[in-house]
């Protein structure tokens, strides 16, 4: 039974990948050439930045790996977290489930299609990237083909399928205790839970602390690092893994291949813990599922009113203030959204906070310059995400009830506009708080001053209109009105590719950005003159960019929403 | 008033309207029939302006849709065949929404959701989700929704799906009442017994061409000439 539902499946996938229609053609080479660029980016990356901390900074090769294992550790948080969240849609709340709860099926047959079918759906992409950079890292050392065969297969996926087993372990929890005393009270004190370890990690492995300490050994970086990790990261899955490149790179394989050994005991213990748990839980899983979604049902009154409310009274133009209206609730009463945007803000905060500490005792040029790059695209790539995952999927949810806008006598671009300025409104203080956190650092007490601060804040309004833009304009042409579920909506191909495009929208920036920037840190630690010029043209230049993907994000937006419905 | 002349719709190689021209008059109820895939839901959905024709133009109330989109959007209602709506809102929160799409002032439009909630019967559960709600429920809200701003012309696709008996008469009797006041209104349907009971005038669309259009009166001799049955006549007109 589960091969032959697996053959319908995978017939399926064929037929939408392989659909021979030239739009499908024209957008498949599309796709191709994209991933193709971003793969030989993300190998480019991984490469340049191996051999710049190894050779240029001399970072030891145990610092190194420290921060392949953070590294890999936010990789484990961001699958587990995914596939949470999905698997919650997958397993509970798909149509799919029902109609094959109808068939003389098993659970557990049932199941293990839906976890791997998630599995494989939202993690693709991360594979893509895993291997590019293990690719780049591994080219460095001059490791033969068969290693990266052989750690894809036997280290990396093993790891993030852990991740997902645990993942669906805790959601099959949650659902066994929502049963019992409650849906919310479980979301509650999980995600306390949750961020009380996130939070006990990287208090007691913070990079950030040990980037201050290791500054002060330079260039003896090894010896201060032997004795520094906290003992229990060696239980955890990413030091595993980050202990058999360390090994390896050491060239140490006997040391290195018990971790990848243990790797794997853990995660086929998992996948079978997950099986054993599933066949005695999924189905009553399933209809505790049903019981949250039936205690969800509830009747407004209609003699309260609040300030969002459709009846009251409002300054902006009636269709203004009915989108607005509509989008609110529909984003605060889909708790996908609104629990997950809280845990960006909170995840976007403790980055603010951890970098606005950072104590760079290290007066070294390249060192605070590339601390500097590396920061502002850390930042740019949360900005990415934060718009891709809420602003992507603005258009495509609003699904077969479009009809109703559509059929109504409002213009397109009133529409398109509306969306854009609540996602800016949206993306774009979140945007500034990190752009102004990760600046502090650099603040200096010459006559240069807070000229980067401003720079920042500058770049940040630009790459939130941009992002915004692109993400809502091409979440519109890729929009696919059957998805209801946010969360899929913006992993989907057509998410992915403008995922990839903004971050190629990155790399152009920093490479704008580098020539002031290098300029101001060699004015600052070479004393060499600083002409401010330079930020000026760096700026322009950055805004006319930003100014060109914002119009085609537009254009392209407006053109889908005009498409038949 | 609604016309179309010479109305193509292509999807690809497939023609899905082939040159269909018709005109539904003043306060003209006008039943739109077929077989499944004929055509008849994007001929609405030209109508409507959810899709563009390939060739041709479409005329509301004297307004192009195509070049007069909102002044004919203005005068139409629009009801769809699956009633899907906004589910994170209640079934009042959609209609103060579709009343805002349309303009209404706030405090015409309070009197007007609540004569529509007491024509419809929706009171006992109009501020729940919609998520919540039947087929039936979502159907008389979205019937509900269309008539908020008095429209000029109605264009309705297949209104009897999931209404019990009782909010089936009470469609019945709006649709009618309309169509008495002047209203133009295009259905589709699949029910031959409502077509009969409630249009003027009755067109078959058979692989996008209109192949029968008579008013009611002719269409007793047209029974006439067959068993009687109006069943009969539909299998003739659409028969390959």
């Amino acid at each position: 039974m589960f091969f032959h539902i697996v053959h319908y499946k995978l017939l399926a996938f064929y037929k939408t990948v392989f659909d021979k229609r030239s739009v499908s053609i024209v957008r498949g080479i599309a796709s191709s050439l994209v991933f193709c660029g971003f793969a030989y980016c993300a190998y480019t990356f991984a490469f340049s930045t191996t051999r710049f901390m190894l050779e240029h900074t001399r970072t030891g090769l145990y610092l190194f790996h420290t921060f392949i294992s953070m590294l890999l550790f936010v990789l484990f948080i961001a699958v587990n977290l995914g596939n949470i969240i999905v698997s919650y849609s997958t397993l509970y709340r798909s149509s799919e489930v029902s109609f094959l709860l109808t068939k003389p099926i098993s659970f557990t047959t049932i199941f293990i299609i839906k976890f791997f079918d998630n599995f494989f759906y939202s993690s693709t992409t991360l594979f893509v990237i895993a291997f590019m950079a293990l690719f780049g890292y591994g080219s460095y050392f001059g490791y033969p083909w068969y290693f990266f065969a052989g750690v894809m297969i036997f280290v990396l996926i093993p790891f993030m399928f852990l991740s997902a087993c645990l993942a669906v372990l805790i959601l099959m929890a949650i659902m066994k205790l929502a049963g019992r005393i409650g849906f919310r009270k479980v979301m509650a004190g999980l995600f306390a839970l949750y961020f009380f370890l996130i939070y006990m990690f990287f208090d007691s492995s913070n990079p950030i602390t040990l980037v201050e300490k290791v500054n002060r050994f330079y260039p003896n970086v090894d010896a201060y690092l032997l004795h520094a990790a906290p003992g229990y990261l060696q239980y955890l899955p990413n030091q595993w893994v980050a202990q058999f490149f360390f090994y390896i790179a050491r060239g140490d394989v006997m040391k290195a291949l018990p971790y990848a050994g243990i790797l794997l005991f853990v995660t086929i213990a998992a996948f079978g813990l997950l099986l054993i748990v599933a066949n005695r839980f999924y189905y009553r899983s399933w209809l505790v599922s049903l019981d949250v979604q039936s205690a969800a049902q509830k009747i407004y009154d209609p003699a309260h009113r609040h300030f969002m409310d459709f009846r009251s009274r409002s300054l902006l133009p009636s269709q203004i203030e009915v989108l607005v209206k509509k989008e609110f609730f529909s984003f605060f009463r889909e708790a996908s959204q609104w629990i997950h945007f809280v845990v960006m803000i909170i995840l976007t905060g403790l980055f603010a906070i951890s970098v606005s500490n950072i104590n760079l005792n290290l007066h070294i040029m390249d060192v605070q310059m590339l601390t500097y790059l590396v920061m502002f695209v850390f930042g740019g790539f949360m900005i990415s995400s934060l718009a891709l995952r809420f602003v992507f999927p603005m258009i495509g949810l609003e699904g077969q009830s479009f009809w109703a806008l559509k059929s109504s006598p409002i213009k397109e671009n009133k529409m398109f506009l509306t969306k854009f300025i609540l996602g800016f409104v949206l993306v774009l203080p979140i945007a500034e708080y990190i752009a102004i956190a990760s600046n502090i650092p650099f603040i200096t007490e010459t006559e240069l001053r807070s000229s980067l601060l401003w720079f920042g804040i500058f770049n940040a309004f630009w790459v939130s209109l941009t992002m915004v833009s692109f993400n809502l304009g091409f979440g519109g042409f890729f929009a696919n009105y059957l998805e209801r579920n946010p969360i899929r909506a913006a992993s989907t191909q057509g998410a992915t590719l403008t995922f990839l495009a903004t971050l190629l929208y990155l790399i152009v920036i920093v490479v704008i950005i580098l020539v002031p920037v290098s300029a101001y840190f060699a004015a600052l630690f070479q004393f060499k003159i600083f002409h401010f010029k330079m930020l000026l043209l760096a700026g322009m230049l950055l805004a006319i960019v930003s100014l060109l993907l914002s119009a085609l994000g537009f254009i392209v937006g407006l053109r889908s929403m005009r498409r038949d419905f | 008033m609604i016309q179309l002349h010479n109305v193509t719709k292509k999807f690809g190689s497939l023609t899905a309207v082939d040159n269909l021209t018709l005109t539904v008059p003043k306060g003209e109820f006008f039943g739109f029939l077929g077989p499944n895939g004929a055509g008849k839901t994007t001929t609405i959905k030209m109508i409507v302006g959810l899709f563009a024709p390939t060739s041709g133009s479409i005329f509301v109330n004297g307004y192009s849709i195509a070049k007069q989109p909102m002044e004919a959007k203005q005068s139409i209602a629009y009801v769809p065949d699956i009633p899907f709506l906004y589910e994170k809102l209640t079934g009042r929160e959609f209609l103060y929404f579709i009343g805002g799409l349309f303009k209404i002032p706030k405090s015409t439009l309070h009197d007007r959701v609540a004569e529509l909630i007491d024509h419809f019967e929706i009171g006992n559960w109009i501020d729940k989700r919609t998520e919540d709600y039947s087929q039936g429920m979502k159907q008389r809200i979205t019937i509900a929704a269309a008539l908020l701003h008095h429209p000029k012309a109605i264009v309705i696709d297949e209104p009897m799906i999931g209404l019990d008996p009782r909010s089936a008469k009470i469609v019945r009797d709006t649709l009618h009442m309309q169509s008495q006041n002047g209203i133009s209104i295009l259905m589709s349907t699949h029910s031959l017994p409502v077509a009969e009971e409630l249009c003027d005038r009755i067109g078959i669309i058979n692989n996008g061409k209109l192949v029968f259009c008579d008013t009611r009166e002719q269409l007793q001799l047209d029974k006439a000439r067959y068993d009687g049955k109006f069943e009969s006549v539909f299998l003739e007109v659409t028969k390959q």
